[in-house]
């Protein structure tokens, strides 16, 4: 997840003229969404009306291949820019909305397993990226911003743990870059090999959502592989999102100890802080939804809510992704967080296989 | 859990309106969920 600059936390303007702001790029993101949709629909149309056989390539591929030529072949005006950059807060109020497609009981059980391999997942994650980073001498802070990156939730944790670290703007750039780049390999990577190895529904929005680093990027490879899966994988990323206050507190600490960044005071007001909000509003729909507060309709309306917001989302995703930023970064970096995600992929699939077979996810 | 959130905490003491996109995202989201139980947003389709 990438920092976006909503108007209401930008710096003192009319608030009018700030959401008046947004309207062209959010018509952009819709734009790109709608013809992806529209793309899906044709070509099952096509393929379906002249009985061709034909793999169902959902719209999230498409909107996010539009968005990746446009952002990368065309110089996207500024005028678009503050609304694109809306793209986590649809994400995020998607997330929320998600929550209208679990009952509690699902997230306990769910949650339960995820939560278990997510505590393995970023402690394999810390120590891989960290021996890594050792091994090719990347800078200690370097390391400790991909290490965090791999392990809890990508772009937000490296800039979440880059002030509490006091870490460079260059090596925030670096991590921030390899992570991005890595997101966009794993939204073609996990779906091919998803299906080559028939992985289930459950199994693969496991794999996705502890393996994908950034929030946007895991539910788009959860979701090009099923609807099932996308849901299991903002699940499990959701999991993983939770704990970054501690992973941060922690290195906070650390190089706080080594008298290289400031002092944590208020260590709960600090987790509070770090703490994804949008994990509490996902468990409230949720709890809404298990207590027979909205009728079926309704929780299908809210469930169509979240997949119009996702729409706008993996439209952002496609736009953000600019391959010349990413490649001025250097290849160290990017060839850590290769060799790191990998493994990290590697080790998160055993557990996934493993936990399948205790519990038949 | 982002930048936005730094400044969360300050802004949210001095200018009331002023959140991070992740309490906007939240608080906009269980808005529509209000409005969908209340009946004004109805059978919203994809």
């Amino acid at each position: 997840m990438a920092t976006t600059a909503l108007p209401i936390a930008s710096e003192r303007q009319n608030p009018l003229v700030r959401v008046a702001g947004l309207i062209p790029g959010i018509l952009l993101l819709a734009a790109i969404g709608l013809a992806a949709k529209w793309i899906e629909q044709s070509i099952n149309g096509y393929t379906k009306a002249h009985h061709i056989v034909f793999p169902n390539i959902e719209y999230v591929l498409w909107a996010i291949v539009i968005g990746l030529i446009i952002g990368n072949l065309v110089k996207v005006p500024a005028i678009f820019q503050p609304g694109i950059d809306t793209y986590e807060f649809w994400l995020k109020a998607g997330i929320v909305l998600l929550g209208s497609r679990f009952v509690l009981a699902d997230i306990l059980k769910l949650g339960g397993i995820s939560l278990l391999l997510v505590f393995i997942e970023i402690g394999g994650s810390l120590l891989l990226m960290t021996a890594l980073g050792r091994a090719f001498g990347l800078r200690p802070k370097l390391i400790n911003l991909l290490a965090i990156g791999s392990a809890v939730c990508g772009v937000s944790a490296i800039i979440a743990s880059k002030g509490a670290i006091d870490a460079d703007d260059e090596d925030a750039s670096f991590a921030i870059a390899a992570i991005l780049g890595l997101g966009a390999i794993s939204l073609v990577a996990f779906p091919l090999i998803g299906h080559a190895i028939h992985l289930s529904d459950h199994s693969y929005g496991l794999w996705a959502g502890l393996a994908v680093d950034n929030t946007a990027e895991a539910t788009a490879a959860g979701a090009l592989f099923s609807d099932t899966a996308g849901k299991v994988a903002v699940l499990t990323k959701t999991c993983r999102n939770a704990l970054i206050g501690f992973v941060v507190l922690g290195y906070a600490i650390y190089w706080a100890r080594k008298g290289q960044a400031e002092t944590i005071g208020n260590k709960a007001a600090f987790l509070w802080r770090k703490f994804p909000k949008f994990v509490l509003g996902f468990l409230v729909i949720s709890l809404a939804v298990s207590l027979g507060f909205f009728d079926k309709g309704q929780v299908a309306s809210l469930a169509n809510l979240s997949r119009w917001a996702f729409l706008l989302t993996f439209a952002g995703v496609g736009l953000r992704t600019n391959f010349r930023e990413l490649s001025k970064q250097g290849v160290k970096p990017f060839v850590v967080g290769v060799l790191g995600e990998v493994l990290i992929a590697v080790l998160t699939l055993g557990l996934v296989v493993g936990a399948n077979r205790i519990w038949t996810l | 859990m982002s930048d936005n959130q730094k400044v969360d905490t300050e802004l949210a003491s001095k200018h009331g309106l002023r959140l991070s996109t992740d309490a906007w995202a939240v608080w906009v989201a269980l808005l529509l969920a209000v409005l969908v139980r209340v009946g004004v947003l109805q059978h919203i389709s994809w």
